[in-house]
């Protein structure tokens, strides 16, 4: 027998344990290659005398295995651990095979480590090996085969998405606010209650929206997606360019509150400011006749801006719809004008005179506003019939390339 | 007009950040590495002695990348693997299936026709 597996034979005897095998065969390849160096450096067989000599040098068989016993148990802890921590964010089914395939790797780094360093590795040696190997919550995740909860694919739907849904709901709550503080006697307290609820609803939304999207990317929904556009249904910016979001928003809330008070929901004060309770403001008997076509046009108004957030972009339809608005607002405003005096004050008999010189007043002001309103409507429905126009052009296709 | 210029040439003498670079290196690589592991599976090899004959051939490759890849590429029938006991250790063995050695020709075919092509621009770019 070769004085090297005698020796190895020797170690082995005074190992114990379920690892025995595998110490000892550890052993066994570190005392190869100290021959191996020996035969390089002498440069033929060493004899038996001199292979006795680095078996001495090596250790006593009892030592030897006392400190590859203590310097294994730590090793084979880390390993251990290392290779739970991946196992648990695994797929049950494939986890064993995978943590088994990892062992089969780990050790392999291990004993080419011990080949280089001559000895066992160490408990530091083991550590640095499974920090090259990677954290385990990173190698886990590169068995399950996505690497993200949202993919590049979809992100940027997921953001528009979010801009639309979170900036709605915040806008919805805060209209919501401004309407019962209106009604309210605690209308700061209100705001305040409001601003926190409207924050609550956005945060809301946002996980929401996220969910949404999670449940997409696995579905692959963004294949789907990215084919079914249309090129020609990109928005016409040389025409008009998209509406902003915000502005969108800050209309609708202002269609609402107005809807919400037309149709008497809610009700601001009538009193005139500085004049106590002894002056009221009232529409005249001509806002009677005109209440449904201003219901309808509010409402309409209110729809296009609701289709304004989804679709910001300029439309012939949107364009049609927008000249319709301000042509029946035109023609409200046009009866109303014929109609005599827009709003009365009533007050009380010793103030009469007064509350008649104040009514002319307001009326004038009045009737010069809507007036100045009815222009700047005009002037709406001539630039989206010229948008109209210049949409049926055909466009250039090195329009907007610099000559 | 002087702060435009000054911008224009900051922008031009930027130093490239190493980060960049190392990103570009990694994308450059990435799909080759696939090709590189099939060719070094037309013979049987277990994951150690793999990544080891990669590395000598100048191809590094990350165990914790390794591993999940030829996980990925059994799951598409490109290879099989089967585990046996080796130096007293049970390893799990690769090695290209048939599946794996006609999609490593069509792929071989593809990688030398960008490569000619890529040389061609570099070269005209000269």
């Amino acid at each position: 027998m070769n004085p090297v597996t005698r020796y190895v034979k020797e170690v082995e005897k005074n190992l114990s344990g379920m690892r025995r095998i595998q110490t000892s065969a550890k052993i066994y390849k570190v005392l190869s290659i100290k021959v191996d160096g020996l035969e390089a450096k002498l440069g033929r067989e060493p004899t038996d005398a001199e292979m006795e000599a680095l078996l001495a040098e090596f250790g006593a068989p009892a030592d030897v295995a006392a400190s590859y016993s203590a310097m294994g148990a730590p090793m084979h802890d880390l390993v251990e651990r290392y290779l739970a921590a991946v196992r648990r964010r695994l797929p049950e089914k494939q986890a064993k095979d995978i943590a088994a395939e990892l062992r089969d790797g780990i050790a392999g780094k291990i004993e080419a480590k011990e080949e280089a360093l001559g000895h066992a590795a160490s408990a530091d040696d083991v550590a640095a090996i499974l920090k090259e190997f990677g954290h385990p919550v990173v190698v886990a995740s590169r068995y399950s085969g996505r690497d993200y909860l949202i993919g590049p694919n979809l992100y940027p739907w997921f953001w528009d998405a979010q801009r639309v849904g979170v900036g709605l709901v915040f806008a919805l709550v805060m209209v919501i606010t401004a309407v019962k503080a209106l009604k309210s006697e605690r209308a700061m307290a209100m705001v305040i209650t409001g601003i926190g609820g409207a924050i609550e609803a956005a945060i809301w939304m946002f996980g929401v929206i996220t969910v949404v999207f999670i449940v997409m990317e696995r579905t692959r929904t963004d294949v789907r997606i990215a084919r079914g556009w249309n090129p020609k249904a990109l928005p016409q910016d040389h025409i008009r360019k998209p509406r902003p979001l915000f502005d969108t928003l800050f209309a609708l809330a202002f269609d609402t509150i107005f809807i919400l008070w037309w149709i008497k929901v809610v009700d601001f004060p009538n009193d005139i400011p500085g004049r106590g309770n002894s002056m009221e403001l009232h529409f005249a008997e001509a806002w009677a006749s005109m209440h449904t076509p201003i219901l309808a046009l509010a409402l309409l108004m209110a729809a296009v801006h609701v289709s304004d957030i989804v679709h910001p972009a300029w439309s012939r339809l949107r364009s049609a719809v927008s000249i319709l608005g301000h042509v029946g607002g035109i023609a409200v405003l046009w009866v109303l004008g014929r109609s005599g005096p827009l709003v009365s004050v009533t007050a009380a008999t010793e103030e009469s005179t007064r509350a008649a010189e104040l009514a002319g007043s307001i009326n004038a002001v009045f009737g010069y506003s809507l007036a100045i309103v009815g222009l700047f409507w005009a002037i709406g429905i001539g630039v989206e019939v010229w948008r109209q126009v210049k949409a049926m052009r055909p466009t250039s296709p090195h329009a907007g390339v610099a000559a | 007009m002087w702060h435009t210029v000054y911008i224009v040439h900051y922008v031009e003498h930027m130093p490239l950040s190493p980060d960049i670079i190392e990103t570009l290196r990694l994308e450059l690589r990435r799909g080759a590495l696939i090709l590189a592991v099939l060719g070094a599976l037309r013979t049987e090899k277990y994951g150690y002695t793999l990544r080891a004959e990669l590395a000598e051939q100048g191809v590094e490759i990350d165990e914790g990348a390794l591993y999940p890849m030829l996980r990925r590429l059994e799951t598409q029938g490109l290879l099989t693997s089967e585990w046996r006991e080796d130096a007293k250790r049970q390893k799990r063995f690769y090695r290209l299936s048939a599946d794996g050695a006609s999609a490593l020709s069509q792929l071989t075919e593809a990688w030398r026709a960008m490569n000619r092509a890529i040389d061609g621009i570099l070269k005209e770019g000269r």
